[in-house]
């Protein structure tokens, strides 16, 4: 199980109020209407149903707690060894076995019960059945009281342990209380543990992170540790040792040689001499703290080489440390340093031996070519880079980056869009000015209105790259035509007189044949515009050529078709003659088949005679689509004998 | 150097922005957060501009493009084909392609120098690409991947390939492309590097996930670091190290 396993387990809630969840939930999700007078089966199965959904109910929960707890066995044993010194192994198994038990005996009740029911030859003895089960159910429920709010708390405990990674790179601080173990926490990682000027301050383990080469590391702060035997110690201090067993971290072993922690060097050594078994294998440090007190000065030699010796004794590395900020915590890193490469060294080597990196090699490699591509970077990017180079050398290393940031930002002035979108509402409110940048040969021609759709056509159809050549090329060829023209009339052209001037008869031809066209457009458009089906285009002509032969007939048209209605209106200007329309349409309207106007005007009339009478009576206005009622009253549904209102229905 | 940034919250900025040497293309979102985090770093030396494609905010999936020229799906419409050819300078050539794997980006990878495409492109446009982008192609998968687009991100400098491609490959493609090449991963483990990286000769960004190691792992390999040491894996067994404790 993971370390969030034991941070999600779900409320587990008190004996009685796990009775109150399941009988209620047995009172709203079953039936609740029976009747003595129901078939026996019936009666049966309704409170069948009951006990067997009670039983469930109490099932389902008590699974969901022991699944959810860990087992302590499946654990990391670093969390095994914490949850049993925090919580007491045998207290916690005996907890959840007798939760698995009491589930059992719930089972066993309701089996029982249901069996017995089967038999039940009333509904009274299947109810008090039924009352029977559930009691025993919750009697024996009952009995989970003490085990509930134990695991209860172990729960709430559990939620709030640090989240401790055991496998991946940790240092860890130990050593006597009050020696600095949480300062140096604060020092390298941004925790923000309680550091006070008393013993025990930290009770528990706590956490903090810190990066060093491209990596996360976790940094463990231990409670203090007293010399004294392993079966004295307090949970508190059982957590250190548990740690400081189960983790593979690097150890940093703080030490006060000025002794204000209230602890003597002799004591402290001790400690780290009886603890040496705990350290196998790990990289060890013995960190000689507080020297911003001044100790070094005033240090015994004795000591010195008394602490050198342990140091050696169990393999450990010496250093020195100031969590004071005196020396700006170079010390402080200079250890963290070097127990993050030591580890990591460790670390790393163990993976190569054990063959672990070989599914990673390729991601180790850099495939190197023979060529080098040259990098194209433009040269006002280099000169950028040139200029902050030289502002960094002329300043102090230290303050370099914070250089780097400021002059890479710096923008001459401009507004980025970002603070643009800020000072006009925001987004959503402001929107960009796309054409802006429009990199085009004159800046004006930005903001040239350009549509998508001219005339039904697409613009970016007709685009043509070399527009600007075939005009040029165009008006070149112009100028040399008319050179040439000009050449060949005479030794001036006269501009007063076009190049070909056309005759009167022309002129009137090229007239006559634009009303032509002007007319057929107008007759197309007239035709378009009536909503009758359209003829086809052979229809079309048939019917020409029926109107023609219709026109060609002696009783028809006065007027000759072969004179152009040119000629006509020519005639209409010359004598103010009133013509009746009506009678120029009436040609039209002479249908094939009768003899003349008079006959088909008669035709018409008879046409409209019938319509009228057609559309005019009562009768006809009914459709198919109304309601129809046959018979009002139909003669079998009244005739009978029965008086009325004595069935509302037959 | 290389900067974290995030397209409205999504992690996978190679998506939504197009850059090269020459120009840098933008999605546009729902602020100009993104967009600016370009503007910012590069409007003094390339145009930046907003772009889509076929109504997409997905352009770094759909073009592909280099110092000199811009390849666009067939689904570019006139209007955005207009805009983007009047925002880019005379020298960019910008191409409509009629290519039925539309998404262009996700189908070749390409510096100023050489190509990787898709298996399946058509002759015609892989001949398209040699003459917009003046680039030789070559038609290759990476890891068992055809969209070598999509998972594989090189510059004129280095470049990072799909975690799974083997040595034998890497050394492969980086003799074909002739620049460094070395497996990886961004955005905290994933593969599509396309989507993760979005770098020129000089300015990298990475999506907002991507953790300091593999941001190291970029930086040096597209040689993006003026400060310190160009290149990591050279300098020290430090950082190698940090990979082996890191993957293994």
């Amino acid at each position: 199980m993971t370390v969030g396993g034991l941070k999600h387990i779900q409320v587990v809630p008190e004996a009685l109020d796990l009775i109150d969840i399941v009988l209620s939930q047995t009172q709203r999700k079953t039936p609740t209407v029976v009747h003595p007078g129901y078939a026996i089966t019936r009666i049966r199965t309704f409170y069948i149903r009951k006990v067997r959904y009670a039983q469930s109910c109490f099932h389902e929960r008590l699974t969901k707690i022991l699944s959810d707890f860990p087992i302590l066995e499946e654990l990391h044993p670093f969390y095994a060894d914490i949850l049993n010194v925090l919580y007491d192994r045998d207290h916690y198994k005996l907890a959840l076995g007798q939760v698995s038990r009491i589930r059992s005996l719930v089972d066993s009740f309701a089996r029982d019960y249901v069996r017995q029911l089967k038999y039940a030859d009333s509904l009274y003895r299947a109810k008090c059945l039924k009352r029977a089960a559930l009691g025993r159910m919750c009697t024996t429920v009952k009995h989970l009281r003490p085990a509930l709010a134990y695991l209860e708390q172990v729960r709430q405990h559990m939620a709030r342990l640090p989240s401790i990674d055991p496998m991946t790179r940790t240092l860890l601080i130990a050593g006597y209380p009050n020696v600095g173990k949480s300062s140096f926490l604060n020092c390298v990682t941004n925790a923000k543990v309680d550091v006070q000027p008393y013993a025990f301050t930290t009770k528990s383990l706590f956490v903090g992170h810190m990066d060093y080469q491209y990596l996360r590391w976790q940094v463990i702060d231990t409670p203090g540790l007293l010399d004294h035997a392993l079966d004295e110690r307090n949970t508190i201090e059982m957590q250190s040792i548990t740690a400081l067993a189960h983790l593979q971290a690097a150890i940093l072993f703080f030490v006060d040689p000025s002794e204000t922690c209230g602890y003597a060097i002799a004591q402290q050594l001790a400690l780290l001499r009886s603890l040496q078994p705990l350290f196998a294998d790990k990289p060890l440090f013995v960190v000689c703290n507080k020297t911003d007190l001044g100790w070094e000065q005033q240090l015994d030699p004795a000591t010195w080489t008394a602490i050198r010796e342990t140091a050696e004794q169990v393999g450990a590395e010496l250093m020195t440390a100031s969590t004071m900020g005196d020396d700006g915590y170079a010390s402080v890193f200079a250890v963290r340093n070097r127990a993050c490469e030591r580890l990591l060294a460790l670390r790393v080597s163990l993976k190569v031996s054990g063959r672990q990196t070989d599914s990673v090699l390729n991601r180790l490699h850099v495939a190197e070519p023979k060529l080098v591509r040259t990098p194209q970077i433009p040269a006002s990017v280099l000169e950028r880079r040139q200029a902050l180079r030289d502002a960094d050398d002329a300043l102090n290393q230290n303050t370099a980056p914070e250089l780097a940031c400021t002059l890479s930002t710096s923008r001459a002035g401009r507004k980025t869009e970002r603070e643009l979108e800020r000072d006009h509402g925001g987004a959503g409110v402001y929107s960009m000015d796309w054409r802006k940048h429009y990199d085009l040969t004159d800046p004006a021609w930005r903001y040239d209105y350009i549509p998508e759709i001219v005339d039904g056509k697409n613009i970016a159809d007709y685009v043509d790259p070399e527009i600007h050549q075939r005009l040029l090329a165009l008006e070149q060829e112009e100028t040399m035509r008319q050179s040439m023209l000009s050449d060949a009339v005479g030794d001036e052209p006269r501009a007063d007189v076009p190049v070909d001037q056309p005759s009167d008869t022309d002129v009137a031809l090229i007239r006559e044949k634009a009303r032509n066209q002007r007319r057929l457009r107008q007759q197309q458009a007239a035709r378009d515009r009536t909503q009758r089906p359209k003829l086809s285009r052979k229809a079309l002509l048939k019917v020409r050529k029926t109107s023609q032969a219709v026109a060609k007939r002696p009783w028809g048209r006065a007027v000759d078709p072969s004179t152009t209605k040119q000629q006509t209106r020519k005639a209409a200007h010359s004598a103010p003659v009133v013509y009746r329309t009506r009678a120029v349409s009436d040609q039209s309207l002479v249908p094939a088949g009768l003899r003349d106007v008079v006959q088909a005007r008669h035709a018409q009339k008879l046409v409209q005679r019938t319509l009228r009478r057609a559309f005019s009576g009562r009768e006809h206005r009914q459709g198919e689509s109304d309601r129809f009622i046959g018979t009002r009253k139909p003669h079998h549904l009244f005739a009978g004998k029965m008086s009325l209102g004595t069935r509302s229905h037959r | 150097m290389a900067l974290r940034v995030q397209f409205e919250n999504n992690n996978d900025i190679g998506c939504f922005a197009r850059l090269t040497n020459a120009y840098c293309l933008v999605a546009v979102g729902g602020s100009e957060a993104f967009y600016s985090a370009f503007e910012a770093e590069l409007a003094d030396h390339i145009p930046v501009i907003h772009a889509s494609v076929a109504g997409c905010r997905i352009i770094g999936r759909l073009c592909v493009g280099n110092k000199h020229g811009l390849l666009l799906p067939s689904t570019t419409n006139d209007q955005e084909l207009l805009h983007i050819r009047n925002s880019l300078p005379e020298s960019i050539v910008v191409q409509r392609v009629e290519e039925r794997l539309s998404a262009l980006g996700n189908c070749i990878a390409c510096n100023d120098y050489a190509a990787l495409v898709h298996t399946d492109l058509d002759r015609e446009t892989e001949e398209i690409i040699a003459d917009t982008l003046q680039v030789e192609t070559f038609r290759q998968t990476l890891a068992g991947e055809a969209l070598v687009g999509s998972y594989c991100y090189f510059t004129n400098q280095g470049g990072v390939v799909h975690p799974m491609c083997r040595v034998e490959d890497l050394d492969e493609l980086s003799g074909l492309l002739q620049v460094p090449l070395v497996a990886g991963t961004v955005n905290r483990g994933s593969e599509v590097i396309g989507a993760g990286i979005v770098a020129n000769d000089w300015l990298g960004y990475c999506g907002f996930a991507t953790t300091a190691t593999e941001l190291s792992v970029v930086e040096s390999i597209l040689k993006l670091r003026t400060w310190a040491d160009n290149n990591a894996y050279d300098s020290s067994g430090a950082f190698k190290s940090a990979l082996i404790d890191a993957l293994a």
